[in-house]
């Protein structure tokens, strides 16, 4: 699904370069469930706004359901973000004055659906977040959970290739949190694939794979090590 | 379609969002749209070909026949004499051709106690009508260049008079002679009135009423504008002989040719005119023909109005200046919307899909201003009237007038939103999208 190889990235200013990502060598299968932990500032948010596309990259290749991305056009990087991927942001990124409904259907609307075909997935995803009899509610009158589930609805309403969470239950207190997280899983199980941005070590022990990045670099000890297998070890 | 209508929604939507920013915007722009209509509105009609079909055909021919000798007087009068008009009359090359001057006088009913009414009046031959498309509604006119106690008049003048047009064969009594209606023109106007532009007439209202060339010579009726006596003879006596054989300045002259060889005919014609003259023992003074074409008449005669050309020049500073300050607003306005625009780019907006927006949102300010300032243009009218009384034949909008009005609006409207909206969506995606 995701392969990325010796991908690098620079934030340079006048007086100084920082090498934010160094030689990042990455793969997720689909299906897979992947944690992305690191201390801040070590460059995880980097790298998942690079798999989102919404920050190039300065050498490597990054491949996404078999495409590569590097120089793509910006419509280009428009459309696979609309149609491939899914995004969750750790402070929901609703909009406020909009309904849960509007929030839902925003990404389908620069993918030329039908009125009705946008009906159908907005009103699928609210099924599927729990969140059918809400429709019609402003963000602002919803809990943090159930806005993330709103974020969570509109990621999978265009029927995503992957999930790209960035720290999903941040902003969220621990019941919230961990309704969110059992919500993610299950959508995995459905066959959904996320990669998951979290400082939660629980959090991350709770996906299918965990991976740790230190300094802008993949930490070996971590990759490609499954959790399930962890447990089975200890 | 589809896409517009969702596009307008938003923008209709993010105008409630923030109501006092976008009005405070809405209104700095439309009061500088709102000065630049009125003033172009005013240069338009200053500055328009009103006879656009004949006007390269139309000409005034300028002799410098003042009889006083004189080596370094090189420019001729703006007025002619009587036997300028005469003398330039001659010629066959012309396919129309009349003297005329404009002036005033008192008319009324005869029969009737109401008192007289004070009317204008031009002074004219029967080729005036031709020469300047003036269409007739009842009758036609003169048979001749001859004296006759015959008028026309303007559609108003038959209203104002009588109350109904068709009133050919009716009698009205100018300055205590009794006159026979000939004709009546339709509603006609000429603006700006190029065929006199003597003392800044060229944007009053045609005449209300038509009389006869040789009439007004034998009735001593004279210039109410410009006039000039170049003699020691006294024109308020005789003037049916003094005005005609003395130098006595005051009409213009216009004469129609059709063709460029028609054109070089007649400068050849005036050149022979003026060696006969001298041959003569006339036109003591160089030859200084001139032949203007209607459209440069009024800068040949130096009647441009420069006051008007001075607010032209205001108006486009002050629209300036607005376009800086509302674009600064606008700024404010969209900067603050950058969170949205890069969540839209980030589920899967692009660019292009982002202008349409954007050029939505033109569309709706384009509107908006444009009514506004539709609105403050007739305001600031009104007051350039009252300061300007000349220009309040200059008030109206024509289709394509307001067309070309729009077409601003729209264009101010892009240019206030182009630097911000681009700003806006030109921000980096990451940062905005971040807790």
């Amino acid at each position: 699904m995701i392969h990325i190889t010796q991908l690098n990235k620079v934030f340079r200013t006048e007086l100084i370069e920082t090498q934010a990502l160094h030689n990042i060598n990455l793969s997720v299968a689909e299906g897979e469930f992947v944690a992305l932990t690191g201390p801040s500032g070590s460059g995880k948010s980097t790298l998942l706004n690079i798999l989102g596309t919404l920050e190039s990259y300065d050498s490597g290749d990054y491949q996404l359901d078999g495409q590569s991305v590097t120089g793509m056009t910006d419509s280009a990087l428009s459309a696979l973000r609309n149609e491939k991927i899914g995004f969750i942001f750790q402070s929901f990124n609703l909009i406020k004055d909009f309904s849960i409904y509007d929030n839902i259907e925003l990404p389908l609307r620069y993918r030329g659906f039908s009125a009705a075909e946008r009906k159908q997935r907005v009103e699928q995803a609210l099924e599927r977040v729990g969140l059918a009899g809400r429709r019609s509610y402003l963000p602002g009158q919803l809990s943090g959970g159930q806005q993330q589930r709103v974020a969570i609805a509109r990621a999978l309403a265009g029927s995503p290739r992957i999930l790209l969470a960035d720290e999903p239950t941040g902003n969220l207190d621990s019941l919230m949190a961990r309704q969110v997280m059992e919500l993610l899983e299950q959508l995995n199980r459905e066959g959904c694939t996320i990669l998951m941005v979290t400082h939660d070590p629980e959090q991350a022990r709770r996906a299918g794979r965990h991976v740790q990045i230190v300094d802008g670099m993949l930490s070996d000890a971590t990759v490609y090590q499954p959790l399930v297998a962890q447990a089975v070890n200890q | 379609m589809r896409n517009f209508s969702y596009y307008l929604r938003l923008s209709l939507h993010n105008i409630k969002r923030a109501p006092l920013p976008y009005a405070l915007t809405l209104v700095i722009l439309s009061i500088g749209l709102g000065v630049f209509f009125s003033n172009a509105t005013l240069y338009y009609w200053m500055n328009r070909d009103p006879l656009p079909e004949q006007s390269h055909t139309l000409f005034f021919p300028r002799i410098n026949a003042v009889e006083q000798a004189c080596d370094s007087c090189l420019t001729p009068l703006r007025v002619l004499s009587y036997k300028d008009v005469q003398k330039l009359s001659n010629s066959a090359i012309p396919s129309a051709q009349a003297g005329m001057f404009q002036s005033g006088g008192y008319a009324r009913l005869p029969n009737t106690q109401n008192g007289p009414t004070p009317v204008s009046i031009r002074v004219t031959q029967r080729d005036f009508f031709e020469l300047f498309n003036a269409p007739f509604l009842h009758g036609q006119t003169w048979a001749d260049n001859d004296a006759r106690m015959e008028l026309i008049l303007h559609y108003n003048a038959a209203l104002k008079f009588f109350g109904r047009t068709d009133v050919l064969g009716q009698q009205l009594l100018l300055d205590g002679e009794l006159y026979t209606i000939v004709g009546v023109l339709d509603n006609w106007q000429m603006l700006p009135k190029l065929y006199d532009v003597n003392n800044g007439l060229a944007i009053t209202p045609v005449e209300e009423i038509y009389l006869p060339w040789e009439t007004a010579y034998n009735l001593g009726i004279k210039s109410n504008s410009t006039t000039q006596s170049r003699d020691s003879r006294n024109y308020n006596e005789n003037f049916a002989v003094n005005g005609r054989e003395g130098e006595f300045y005051q009409a213009q002259f216009w004469v129609k040719l059709d063709t460029p060889a028609q054109q070089d005919a007649y400068r050849q014609f005036m050149d022979n005119l003026v060696a006969s003259e001298k041959e003569a023992g006339r036109h003591p003074r160089p030859n200084g023909n001139l032949l203007h074409n209607m459209l440069d008449i009024a800068e040949a005669f130096n009647e441009r109005n420069r006051q008007l050309d001075a607010f032209a020049v205001v108006s486009v500073l002050f629209l300036l200046v607005c376009l800086f300050n509302a674009s600064h607003l606008s700024l404010n306005r969209y900067m603050a919307s950058q969170f949205e625009f890069s969540l839209r780019r980030a589920l899967g907006a692009s660019r292009l899909q982002l202008q349409g927006q954007l050029l939505t949102d033109v569309l709706v300010n384009g509107v908006l201003a444009f009514v506004l300032a539709l609105l403050f243009a007739v305001l600031m009218l009104l007051l350039i009237n009252q300061l300007l009384p000349a220009t309040s034949a200059l008030n109206n909008w024509q289709p394509g007038l307001i067309l070309l009005m729009f077409g601003v609006a729209l264009l101010a409207s892009y240019l206030v939103t182009l630097y911000p909206a681009w700003r806006a969506s030109y921000s980096p995606l990451n940062q905005q999208l971040k807790a």
